[in-house]
């Protein structure tokens, strides 16, 4: 099977209410560029990956167009504006790709949210082959220690936590979310549409705990940290140290103190 | 100091809420949610080692960063390029100074 070509569509526009002057979050600086630019780098890394598409919320525009003059190099990348959720999104991003996909100029589709900047290019890798290999991929983290509140049942034996990037063959996906879009139906993410709509497995692989999700301020210090203990690269196309993270997680928040109450 | 302000979902609040981030540099050094008052910082102790481990990589990227921006505006960067020079002993020095006030 030769090497796939791929496309990565990088979700920017943001979610929750935000008024004009706040920050979308996936544009906030971290380590010298803003969030959503390191993800684009260390995908694009990858050889086999032609095409970028981001996906943006409107009034983000005229920022999301400078930081990608900024810090985004050649290839050119294509942006366009986000709906209302992330199917909206995504399928917003699989239409500016159809062209290509029809022409089989395109044949693995990543999907990747922005807010996740320490996606490295090792993971971005093993999704794209999986999801050649296989129809579809999927990183994910095992959750152990895990257990029910109240009088709720017990979880089962073994509960992931899915990450993005997630990728998934061209062709099926583009017919997947055009049957979605004639039936107006709305997946909450990616693979429940490609499940609904295709008989494509959906393969898991190693996911990494470096990829942390921007979601409370603790994270973007820790993603600060963790970066600057990367050595502010990753890009090596080898995963990281399974063990490592979580003594970097541990590490890199030490010295986080609430209410400025430190010694 | 540069200060940000995203909506950012706050442990205490249990929602997402307005937050107000102020940077060091290029290093964030603290944030406070603005509905609850929550506020983190970090310690003096760890802002100076990582404050010298990002000036470091500042300096490593400049002259990657430069080339980047003169390819891409080859007019617009020479035009900018006194300017910018002069900004430099300021820039940093402004940043020293917080720093070593906190």
């Amino acid at each position: 099977m030769s090497a796939p070509r791929a496309a990565v569509v990088m979700l920017a526009a943001g979610e929750g209410r935000r008024s004009g002057y706040q920050t979308n979050k996936v544009l906030l600086p971290l380590a010298g560029r803003r969030v959503f630019t390191w993800a684009v780098r260390w995908a694009r890394e990858l050889a086999s990956v032609e095409r970028t598409v981001i996906v943006i919320r409107e009034a983000d525009r005229d920022d999301v167009v400078a930081a990608v003059g900024r810090e985004v190099g050649p290839p050119e990348v294509t942006i366009v504006t986000g709906g209302d959720s992330r199917h909206a999104s995504e399928w917003e991003a699989l239409q500016a790709l159809a062209p290509d996909i029809e022409a089989g100029r395109v044949d693995v589709v990543v999907i990747h949210d922005a807010a996740r900047p320490l996606a490295g290019t090792a993971l971005f890798a093993s999704v794209v082959d999986a999801a050649w290999e296989h129809g579809g991929a999927l990183p994910v983290r095992e959750q152990a220690h895990l257990t029910a509140l109240d009088s709720g049942s017990e979880p089962p034996d073994r509960v992931v936590a899915v990450q993005t990037p997630q990728a998934f063959r061209a062709a099926p996906l583009l017919e997947a979310y055009r049957r979605a879009h004639r039936d107006g139906f709305v997946g909450t993410d990616t693979a429940s549409c490609m499940e609904r709509y295709t008989d494509l497995p959906v393969h898991c692989v190693e996911g990494d705990a470096r990829n942390v999700k921007i979601t409370f301020p603790e994270d973007l210090f820790l993603a600060e940290r963790l970066l600057a203990k990367a050595g502010y690269d990753l890009s090596g196309t080898h995963g990281p140290d399974p063990a490592a993270a979580p003594a970097s997680r541990r590490s890199a928040l030490r010295h986080l103190w609430p209410g400025g109450d430190h010694p | 100091m540069s200060v940000e302000q995203a909506s950012l979902r706050c442990e205490s609040c249990e929602e997402l809420t307005v937050h107000e981030l102020h940077y060091a540099g290029r290093l964030l050094d603290a944030v406070r949610c603005t509905r609850c008052g929550r506020h983190l910082e970090l310690s003096q102790r760890a802002l100076l080692p990582a404050y010298v481990v990002d000036l470091e990589q500042r300096v490593v990227s400049k002259p990657g960063r430069m080339l980047r921006r003169a390819g891409a505006d080859p007019l617009g960067f020479l035009r900018q390029l006194p300017r910018a020079v002069l900004r430099q002993p300021v820039k940093f020095l402004g940043e020293f100074r917080e720093l070593l006030r906190r």
